[in-house]
């Protein structure tokens, strides 16, 4: 792991004190227990199938061009959306315009270590997969020989971070009046066994990537919902093809019911938009009139002298 | 994988082609081209291999060191992938272009060998919650011709087949420090258990059809590949003949990712994965063999090694 030398850091070998805790000395199957009580509940009181209810705004970042805010229960993600600017270090013409995807964890955000400022391996796994995601969606010859920066920032993680993120960035840069094919949402399933785990919490999809059951691992997928397209579709973990494929036929209904969601958010925007557009006009014609009287009152006054 | 420019009808050709089942070269949809792969190349390195295919050349040294297992799998080794995408492959790959790239190559194998139904890292525990063995798979890609992936996980496969672990003779326990003590006989060594290794599989999609291993023409052709990772059959590894009483164990996708600025519609990627399982099967069978025979060739002191005079 690089060191950032322009911060300081904790000792080398210091390590989380939650490996000396009695949670952490649960065995496997104690803690494959914990996820989900005998009515089929789990921790959180969902059911199995039920994802959590996504709440999500636009226009959260001033500063930058769009903007959007994901908030999964616990799990918190900003994205921003910069203008093209030209592509840094480059010597080709590109007929296409290019993203650039870069994800970062907030040093708090993970419950069992704290992340370093330098981006990890993780991160710039997730970077490229938002990125794979996106690219399909955006029309890339509106903009060509141009970049366009997706910035997302993960304040909290309890579980489908990459799914957040991508539909928080789609949000973002539709936001931002980026010219897009298609609206994209993303979902994930982690599988355990022979039980599914929609929209799984941090806890779920550690417990899917380490176990040691026949089918287990966590799929995440992005649809491009009017042109039935999947833009992105990692897995992890070690599942059969039936498997595979049941969780695929369940992520595509998933995703599908986010896309309601999603337009109504869009619609508030451009709404928002504008009336505020509206609201400054009127402003401005008010402002005008003032302005034109007082210099009918100077010109009267320089005249008549 | 220098600027190939075909013009539109050359496109078309290779499209209506591949919608035929039939390839420009002649190969159907999910035939490889042939393969040189030789192991034991490096002799510093644990384990090594060296594998041509058509125009990529890659080749993969494993070191073995020992370190502190994590505190929270205790009994488990570690393998780690490090890809060097060197400029001597092709010119893009000059500066730090390659490093995109190599840590795209390296994540997927990461992911691929996580699970402990690909990679069993329990082989690797000395002793458990103190010491344990930890791989580092150094991958070199010497010259790039396309299918990177696939090329990668065939020759680390093979490299970890022919890993050897030296054997611990004496442990001193004191107090909480251990103390190793190592074989020094070279021949005194273990051999890991790699039958169900992933092999990536990359499916280049044409047209509406996906076809297996591309050439750099092919690849012009497609905007987006679909990447599968499948774990291998410990069957075609195990040099008994008494090995038909280990089961058949299922096939099972230990890595899927795509690759490429477009997208795939839900049938397509269904039947990708199916083919991607079909074609991996037969690769896992043909390297299981040819694996087996260059180890018996080794044991009776048969093999001739090329090395890279080849």
């Amino acid at each position: 792991m690089p060191l950032d030398f322009r911060r300081f850091n904790g000792p080398e070998d210091s390590v989380s004190y939650k490996i000396y805790t009695k949670d952490y000395l649960k065995t496997y199957d104690e803690q494959l227990k914990d996820l989900y009580d005998e009515n089929g509940k789990r921790k959180d009181g969902r059911e199995l199938n039920e994802a959590r209810s996504m709440f999500a705004r636009t226009d959260m970042v001033s500063q930058a061009k769009g903007s959007a805010y994901v908030e999964l229960r616990k799990t918190k993600v900003v994205c921003s959306v910069f203008d093209p600017r030209e592509i840094p270090h480059q010597n080709e013409f590109r007929q296409l315009g290019q993203l650039y995807c870069e994800v970062k964890f907030a040093p708090f955000s993970c419950p069992r270590k704290r992340r370093p400022y330098v981006p990890d391996v993780e991160e710039k796994a997730l970077s490229v997969a938002l990125r794979q995601a996106l690219e399909p969606a955006v029309c890339r010859h509106f903009f060509p020989n141009y970049q366009i920066d997706v910035l997302i920032y993960i304040l909290e993680h309890d579980g489908s971070c990459l799914a957040a993120a991508i539909n928080a960035a789609g949000l973002a840069l539709a936001n931002a009046a980026v010219p897009m094919f298609d609206i994209i949402t993303s979902c994930s399933v982690a599988v355990i066994g022979n039980k599914m785990f929609i929209d799984p919490t941090e806890i779920e999809e550690h417990i899917a990537k380490n176990s040691t059951e026949v089918n287990h691992g966590i799929i995440t997928m992005s649809v491009l919902s009017q042109l039935k397209q999947i833009s992105d579709f990692t897995q992890i973990g070690s599942m059969d093809v039936e498997c595979v494929t049941k969780v695929m036929e369940v992520l595509l209904k998933e995703c599908e019911i986010i896309v309601p969601n999603i337009q109504r958010i869009l619609v508030v925007d451009v709404v928002k938009n504008f009336e505020l557009k509206k609201h400054l006009e009127a402003e401005t014609k008010k402002r005008e009139e003032i302005l034109k009287k007082k210099m009918d009152e100077w010109r009267s006054l320089l005249n008549g002298q | 994988m220098a600027g190939l420019l075909l013009s539109s009808t050359e496109k078309v050709f290779i499209v209506h082609g591949v919608q035929e089942d039939f390839r420009s070269d002649g190969r159907s949809n999910i035939d490889y081209r042939p393969m040189e792969l030789e192991t034991d190349v490096v002799s510093h390195a644990s384990g090594s291999a060296r594998l041509r295919l058509a125009n990529t050349d890659i080749l993969v040294g494993i070191k073995t060191e020992i370190d502190t297992p994590k505190p929270d799998k205790p009994d488990m080794g570690k393998i780690e992938f490090f890809v060097d995408c060197s400029a001597n492959a092709t010119p893009e790959f000059e500066g730090r272009g390659g490093e995109n790239l190599a840590s795209s190559i390296s994540n997927t194998m990461q992911r691929a060998y996580h699970s402990s139904q690909a990679f069993d890292l329990k082989q690797l525990c000395i002793v458990e919650g103190k010491q344990c063995w930890k791989l580092y798979v150094d991958i070199l890609i010497l010259e790039c011709g396309g299918n990177l992936f696939d090329a990668v996980s065939l020759a680390t496969k093979a490299a970890l087949f022919n890993t050897r672990i030296p054997l611990v003779k004496a442990l001193l326990m004191d107090g909480g420090n251990v103390d190793l003590q190592l074989s020094d006989d070279p021949y005194d060594f273990k051999f890991l258990d790699v039958g169900s290794a992933p092999l990536l599989v990359t499916l280049c999609k044409i047209g509406e059809k996906c076809v297996v291993d591309p050439s750099a023409e092919e690849e012009s052709c497609s905007v987006i590949s679909l990447i599968v990772g499948i774990t291998g059959n410990s069957k075609s590894y195990c040099a008994d003949k008494g090995a038909s009483n280990l089961s058949d164990v299922d096939i099972k996708c230990s890595t899927i990712s795509m690759n490429g600025p477009g997208s795939l519609a839900p049938k397509t990627l269904k039947n990708a994965i199916h083919q991607g399982i079909i074609a991996a099967k037969v690769l896992d069978d043909s390297l299981g063999q040819a694996l087996l025979r260059e180890r018996r060739e080794n044991i009776n002191s048969m093999k001739s090694s090329y090395g890279f005079l080849k």
